[in-house]
C-alpha cells in the first residue's frame, strides 16, 4: 500500500510536480501524472484493492479535488484522505461537503448556481462574520455532463469532439492537448509547420481571453468605460478569428495527426495589421486604467495568494505567475513553436487582484509578439510524421489562457478506452476559494474575475 | 479616463449603430444549465460597443423576480434542473423562455444520459429558439428583438409551467 506513496514522495522530492490523478474505472487502476520543468510527463499507476487506494493528499495537496472526484465518480476510497468530502456528488447534506467553521456569530451566504450576470453556473457558500469571509466552500459540477465517460468506446477521432466541446474558451488548448496525447500514443511526431499553426491558434485563443479578462475586472469594479473598451477589443479579436478560420471561437481548427487550415497571404497580412491595431488599442486602454486612481485603489491586497500557497495548492497559469511562480507550460511544451519563451511575472508579484490583472497585460504583449513572429507566411495543410512506437497511453500538457492543461488518452487499438482532461481552471478553483478567505464579501466578484476561470472544463 | 471616454465616443460614431425606431424594455434572466460557455461568451458581447443590445432597453437582471425572459444556455444537466425550475417559478407573468444555442435546442449534445435531462424544452415551454454553436452576438440580438417585436403579448400562447416527466 505504501508503494504508490513511496514512488510519488520520491518523485516530488526530486523535482517532479503533481499534474493530475484519475481512476481508469471503478476497478482501477488509479493513475497519478507528474510533470517536470522540461515538459516531461510521467504516469504512476496504483491498483485498486477492495475499492481502496492510498491517498497522496498530504504529499500533494493539489490532488484534493482529483481524489474527491475519483471517489464520487468511481467509488474508490482514498485511505488517509479524511474527511473525503463529496465534490461531484451533490445529494448530501451541508455538513458533509462544507468545512466546519467556528467564529463569533458566523453565518452563511449561499450564492448560485445561477448568478447575477451572464456567467456560468456554480455554487459558493461563504462563511462570514459581518462582511468578512472566514471561509469559502465552492461547489461546482452543476454543469457536469459526463463527457469523459460518454467518450469511452468511441474512435480516437470522434473523441476529439468530446474534448473540443468541454469548453469554448479552451477549445484550442483542449484540442491541441488531446491531439498531442493521441499522437504520442500513435507514435506520431509534430513537424514545424504543424507546430506553427497550432501555436498560432493557441495564441489567438489567449489574446481574446486576456482582453476579455481585463474587461471583466473593469466590470468587477464598476468601471464601465474600461469594460466597454476591452469588450470592443474582444469583439474585434473574435472577428479576426472568424476571418482567419471561419469561427469566432476557433472551433473545428484542431484535429489529430495534422492540420487542414489553409490561410493565404492576404488574410495573413490583414491579420498582422489588425493585431497591430489591437495591440495599440489594448496598450492605450491599459494606460488609461493605470492612471485611473479610483480603479487602481480597488485592486491591491485583495484576494492575495502567496507563492508558497500557490505552489502548495497547485496553482497554474497567470494566477500562479502573478504570485511569483515563474512557470509557463509554453516554455517547456514540445511539438509547438514557443522556442525561447520565458515565463513573465509582474513586478513585486504580489499575488493580489492587481498582480493578476497586470499579468494579463504582460502576457498580451508576449502573445502579440509571438503572433507577429508566427504570422510571417501563409498556412498550408500539414501532417505529423511517424516518429516512434505505439503506446497504450499518451499524455500532453498545454498552456491554456488559465494555466497548464493535461490530457491523458488511453487507447484500445483505434478506440478511446479512457480520456482524462484536467484543465488550468480545474487546478485553480481551489485557489480561488483559498484567495477569498479574509476578504470582504463585496470584493469576491472582483477576486473571482481576477482568476476568470471556466466552469465548463472543470465540470466536464 | 477622459481619453478612454473620448475613444469610446469616437468608436461609437465610427460604428454608427442605428438608433432604435421606438422604445422597448425587456429584462432577461440568464441561466446556464450545462453549456460549454461558448453561448455565454457571445451573449456577453451583445453589450459590446459593436452590438449594444442595451440601447433597445434589453438587459440582464440579477434576479428572476425582475425578469421578463428566462434565457437558457446549454442542455439541462440533472443538477441544474431544480435551479432552473426555481428561477422560472420566481418569475412574474408575463414571462417567456428563450433557448439559446444548439445544446439548449437539443442539437449535438454530448454527455451521458445519467447526467443530462435534455434540451430546455424537456423542462420548460420554450417561446424562442436561437440556434448556433454558438450564435453570434448579432444573431442573438436580432432574435431577441424579433421576440419582442414579432407578436403582441396576447398573440403568444400562454406560458404554462410543465413538470418534468
Amino acid at each position: 500500500m505504501s508503494d504508490l506513496r513511496e514512488r510519488i514522495g520520491t518523485a516530488l522530492g526530486s523535482g517532479w510536480t503533481f499534474a493530475g490523478l484519475y481512476a481508469v474505472s471503478a476497478a482501477g487502476p488509479v493513475r497519478v501524472v507528474l510533470a517536470d520543468d522540461a515538459g516531461g510527463l510521467r504516469v504512476e499507476s496504483a491498483d485498486v484493492v477492495r475499492a481502496e487506494v492510498p491517498s497522496i493528499i498530504d504529499l500533494a495537496p493539489a490532488a484534493g479535488w482529483d481524489e474527491r472526484e475519483a471517489h464520487d465518480l468511481y467509488g474508490i476510497h482514498f485511505t488517509g484522505h479524511d474527511p473525503l468530502r463529496p465534490l461531484v456528488d451533490h445529494d448530501l447534506d451541508l455538513g458533509t461537503w462544507t468545512v466546519p467553521v467556528q467564529g463569533h456569530d458566523p453565518y452563511q451566504v449561499a450564492v448560485g448556481p445561477i448568478h447575477a450576470g451572464v456567467i456560468e453556473s456554480g455554487h459558493f457558500r461563504f462563511h462570514l462574520v459581518g462582511e468578512r469571509i472566514l471561509h469559502l466552500d465552492a461547489r461546482l459540477f452543476y454543469k457536469h455532463r459526463g463527457l469523459e465517460r460518454a467518450a469511452e468506446g468511441v474512435t480516437l477521432e470522434e473523441g476529439s469532439r468530446y474534448v473540443a466541446r468541454a469548453c469554448a474558451a479552451c477549445a484550442v488548448t483542449n484540442g491541441v492537448a488531446y491531439a498531442q496525447a493521441v499522437e504520442q500514443a500513435l507514435g506520431l511526431r509534430s513537424v514545424p509547420e504543424l507546430a506553427r499553426v497550432r501555436t498560432t491558434l493557441l495564441e489567438l485563443e489567449r489574446v481574446w481571453s486576456h482582453l476579455n479578462d481585463i474587461s471583466a475586472v473593469c466590470a468587477g469594479t464598476g468601471l464601465a468605460a474600461g469594460a466597454q473598451h476591452f469588450a470592443g477589443l474582444t469583439e474585434r479579436a473574435r472577428r479576426l478569428n472568424a476571418r482567419l478560420t471561419g469561427h469566432r471561437l476557433l472551433f473545428g481548427t484542431v484535429r489529430i495527426g495534422g492540420s487542414d487550415l489553409a490561410i493565404d497571404a492576404e488574410p495573413i497580412a490583414h491579420a498582422g495589421r489588425e493585431l497591430e491595431e489591437l495591440q495599440a488599442a489594448a496598450e492605450s486602454g491599459w494606460r488609461e486604467l493605470v492612471f485611473n486612481r479610483s480603479f487602481q485603489d480597488r485592486l491591491p491586497d485583495v484576494g492575495v495568494v502567496r507563492a508558497r500557497d500557490a505552489r502548495r495548492l497547485g496553482a497554474t497559469g497567470p494566477a500562479a505567475r502573478a504570485s511569483g511562480v515563474a512557470v509557463d507550460q509554453r516554455a517547456a511544451g514540445p511539438g509547438l513553436a514557443y522556442d525561447g519563451l520565458e515565463p513573465v511575472v509582474p513586478e513585486g508579484a504580489t499575488g493580489d487582484v492587481r498582480a493578476r490583472l497586470e499579468q494579463r497585460s504582460l502576457e498580451l504583449t508576449q502573445s502579440f509578439d509571438l503572433l507577429d513572429r508566427l504570422l510571417t507566411a501563409p498556412f498550408a495543410p500539414s501532417s505529423a510524421e511517424n516518429g516512434g512506437g505505439e503506446l497504450a497511453l499518451g499524455a500532453a500538457r498545454v498552456e491554456s489562457p488559465r494555466g497548464a492543461t493535461l490530457c491523458v488518452v488511453e487507447r484500445d487499438g483505434d478506440q478511446l478506452a479512457r480520456v482524462h482532461l484536467r484543465t488550468g481552471s480545474y487546478a485553480n478553483w481551489p485557489v480561488v476559494a483559498f484567495a477569498a478567505a479574509g476578504n470582504m464579501l463585496p470584493d469576491f466578484p472582483l477576486i473571482n474575475k481576477s482568476f476568470e476561470l471556466c466552469y465548463a472544463c472543470a465540470d466536464r | 479616463m477622459l481619453t478612454l471616454l473620448r475613444d469610446l465616443r469616437r468608436l461609437r460614431r465610427q460604428i454608427a449603430l442605428p438608433r432604435p425606431d421606438r422604445g422597448r424594455s425587456l429584462r432577461i434572466r440568464h441561466a446556464d444549465c450545462g453549456s460549454c460557455n461558448g453561448c455565454e461568451h457571445e451573449l456577453i458581447l451583445t453589450s459590446s460597443p459593436y452590438v449594444d443590445l442595451e440601447r433597445f432597453g434589453i438587459g440582464i437582471v440579477a434576479s428572476p423576480r425582475h425578469a421578463d425572459v428566462l434565457l437558457v444556455t446549454g442542455a439541462v444537466t440533472t443538477r441544474m434542473q431544480a435551479p432552473l425550475l426555481s428561477a422560472w417559478n420566481a418569475m412574474p407573468e408575463p414571462r417567456r423562455v428563450v433557448a439559446l444555442g444548439d445544446c439548449a435546442l437539443g442539437e449535438n449534445v454530448l454527455g451521458t444520459p445519467e447526467e443530462i435531462v435534455g434540451p430546455a424544452e424537456a423542462v420548460l415551454p420554450v417561446d424562442l429558439r436561437i440556434p448556433g454553436c454558438p450564435p453570434t452576438p448579432d444573431e442573438i440580438a436580432s432574435a431577441l428583438l424579433a421576440l419582442f417585436d414579432g407578436a403582441a403579448p396576447e398573440e403568444l400562447p400562454p406560458a404554462t409551467w410543465r413538470a418534468t416527466g
